[in-house]
């Protein structure tokens, strides 16, 4: 049971980076007010694009680089429609999702035998054979990829960013109310520009953090909806990168439930009353398709609840999320 | 010297850019995505030679077109009817993924002769589709909850439940692949002419329907005017909670039956991954042909055009047919590009020389 749990733990933190990384990119693009659903393309190409590099370059960092590189390029395309022609953001981050899969479709296709050395398991220096000791969660939390450690301490970089420092509060700002912004002398393009190359940059990492140290290989359409989770996790977290450290492991503990329901059960003993109706119920919902919905069924819920529950002002949804802006004097 | 962009909102949209904008996107997409024909070595000319001629001039082609169309037509529908009421149905997918499911269900348990089960299929198809797509529409229309996310995140539920019943309590057939059992004659959609099944007709219908209702109803005008306007609209006395639920209802029926007819008119059974994601294809299909029902047609068409002849440029030069998803994900990209030059005259003044009238302070990126 301790090395079921301690392997679950394992899988669970494993999932959850990929989501976080992408998560936090998408946090910062909405709260500075724009909403980014090419994240799932963003991942493809920099998944795409970091194995390629690794595998010609046999450099995993400089993969990973490449591969926040190609994230922001295919952001800067959503950033100038947008903002600078503000176009529709859902139109816009759609479209580049297709385009993103298609792109690495189509060129990917030749690389799917290739393999590489990508990130190795690692453990902290100094401290770090220690701290892997510990029993349950010594192995899943202190013995992982560079990439995991680091997604962590960008969760604390972004966490300060937004609500610490000037140019943070700016672009929350932004995203709450631009004119106003504009009118303070907050620069609104130049902000959501950034933003918007900011989340492309993590979606990108999260993209290649998946072929490079999640599974070391490259599969077309690899990111498997997990771009659209991360929108759904903004959301659950409701744009709070602290909630989202929780969203991020409750959402990766479900997908790491999911691939190892089949070892668990839960199904009570024959002789227990209404076990004829308990076993069957409880069985249909640990099948693991059916887990499959929960990360899904959980956002929706969170999301109704939230907006039918409480003021709109506690939901923290950026006021100015999906509106362009244009000065009204010209 | 200083140059500014002057960027000013035209009064009128010329005529030539009226009319040639879909036309221009989609030359503009061609010419892009001939540069990842080249990368990959292969003679683009060459290439869309073959997408289009081997399509458009054989009848196999033609086949194969008007039998793709069908579930495209109607998925777009399905986006197109929301849109004009200001909504977003980004989840035509997962109505499609769950109409085909509930119509396959009633195909293989109900015994009936072949003129009362179709029509039943469809039905059964369409009232889960309408189900499906009454739950973000129900959230959004009564409490304003988002539905382009709710609407997406039920699709990769539907796609979920899909995977779940073909692998558990629908899966049939020989070996252990994801699909159900073979439909039985009576369960197939009868042919209507050469190869091409009767689901056409039902596409057609809808189209037809979906125009009457938009351009001589009461009804159309209403959801026009909602889509505009909804503060307005419910101050001249329209219910918008009702608009909302019936156009996503209403297009989650059509989806619905847009996947019904793809498995029991070409497909003969259920099988995972039946399809390509028609229903996101749906979304750029919606968007070219938004002005009406007819142009969502004719963009169906012209979609299924690029999926059969993606599939046959793929076997002739072996490149992959991810093509087509560049080539969609670019016509709407360039579309909304040139919307911003449809509605904005943009000049460039260059003048040398100290200006006596200070530059106008630049508009975008600021």
């Amino acid at each position: 049971m301790v090395s079921f749990i301690a392997g679950l733990l394992d899988a669970t933190v494993q999932a959850a980076t990929v989501l976080l990384l992408a998560g936090m990119g998408e946090l910062i693009s909405e709260r500075a007010g724009v909403l980014n659903l090419g994240v799932e393309g963003m991942m493809l190409v920099g998944a795409l694009g970091g194995f390629i590099t690794t595998v010609v370059t046999g450099s995993h960092w400089l993969g990973f680089g490449v591969g926040i590189l190609l994230g922001m390029v295919l952001a800067l395309v959503h950033a100038f429609l947008c903002i600078t022609l503000k176009s529709n953001q859902v139109i816009s981050g759609v479209m580049l999702t297709l385009l993103g899969a298609g792109l690495t479709t189509f060129f990917g296709s030749g690389w799917v035998e290739e393999s590489i050395d990508g990130f190795p398991q690692m453990t902290l220096p100094l401290v770090g054979q220690y701290l892997v000791d510990i029993p349950v969660i010594g192995e899943a939390f202190f013995r992982s990829t560079a990439t995991d450690y680091l997604a962590l301490g960008l969760l604390v970089v972004v966490w300060y960013f937004l609500h610490h420092s000037n140019l943070g509060l700016e672009m929350i700002a932004v995203g709450e109310d631009p004119e106003m912004a504009d009118t303070m002398g907050v620069s609104v393009f130049r902000l959501r520009y950034l933003a918007v190359l900011i989340g492309g940059g993590f979606a990108g990492a999260a993209g290649a953090h998946l072929s490079l140290a999640f599974s070391q290989l490259w599969v077309p359409g690899m990111t498997a909806g997990r771009g659209w989770i991360a929108v759904a996790l903004v959301i659950f977290a409701q744009w709070r990168p602290r909630r989202m450290l929780l969203g991020a492991y409750l959402f990766g503990l479900l997908d790491a439930l999911r691939i190892r329901s089949q070892s668990i059960s839960l199904t009570v003993g024959p002789d227990t009353p209404l076990a004829g109706v308990i076993n069957p119920v409880v069985e249909f919902l640990m099948t693991p398709q059916i887990m499959g919905t929960y990360p899904y069924l959980a956002t929706i819920i969170v999301l109704a609840y939230a907006v039918i529950r409480t003021k709109s002002d506690q939901l923290a949804v950026p006021s100015a999320l999906l509106q362009s802006y244009s000065r009204e004097t010209d | 010297m200083n140059v500014a962009v002057n960027v000013d909102a035209r009064e009128d949209i010329p005529v030539w850019l009226a009319y040639g904008t879909p036309v221009f996107t989609v030359l503009a997409a061609l010419a892009v995505s001939a540069v990842a024909l080249v990368v990959l070595d292969v003679n683009p000319v060459a290439a869309y030679a073959t997408m289009f001629v081997d399509t458009l001039f054989t009848e196999f082609g033609l086949t194969e077109t008007l039998t793709k169309a069908v579930p495209l037509i109607l998925t777009g529908l399905a986006v197109y009817l929301p849109l004009k009421a200001g909504l977003f149905n980004i989840g035509a997918e997962g109505q499609l993924v769950a109409g085909a499911l509930a119509g396959t269900w009633i195909g293989l348990n109900v015994s009936l002769p072949g003129l009362a089960l179709v029509p039943l299929m469809f039905v059964a198809a369409a009232v889960a589709g309408g189900i499906w797509a009454g739950i973000p529409a129900y959230l959004r229309a009564r409490w304003d909850v988002n539905e382009i996310i709710t609407s997406l995140l039920l699709t990769f539920v539907a796609l979920e439940i899909q995977s779940y019943l073909l692998r558990g309590p629908m899966q049939g057939g020989t070996g252990n692949f994801p699909q159900s059992e073979r439909f039985s004659e009576a369960a197939t959609i009868p042919e209507l002419f050469g190869g091409v099944h009767a689901g056409l007709l039902v596409a057609v219908c809808m189209v037809v329907v979906t125009y009457v209702l938009m351009t001589r109803t009461r009804l159309g005008f209403e959801i026009t005017f909602v889509g505009s306007n909804d503060a307005a609209a419910q101050q001249a006395g329209m219910s918008k909670f009702y608009v909302y639920l019936l156009v996503f209802v209403v297009g989650g029926a059509f989806a619905a039956m847009g996947g019904i007819s793809e498995i029991a008119g070409a497909q003969g059974r259920y099988r995972a991954g039946f399809e390509p994601g028609y229903g996101f294809t749906a979304i750029p299909i919606a968007l070219l042909g938004r002005n009406s029902a007819i142009k969502v047609m004719l963009a169906g068409l012209f979609f299924a055009v690029l999926f059969v002849g993606g599939s046959s440029m793929e076997v002739a030069f072996g490149v992959p047919a991810a093509l087509v998803e560049i080539i969609q994900a670019l016509v709407i990209l360039f579309l909304i590009t040139a919307e911003f030059f449809k509605s904005y005259r943009v000049g460039i003044d260059v003048r040398r020389g100290p200006t006596e009238t200070p530059a106008r302070p630049q508009r975008g990126d600021d």
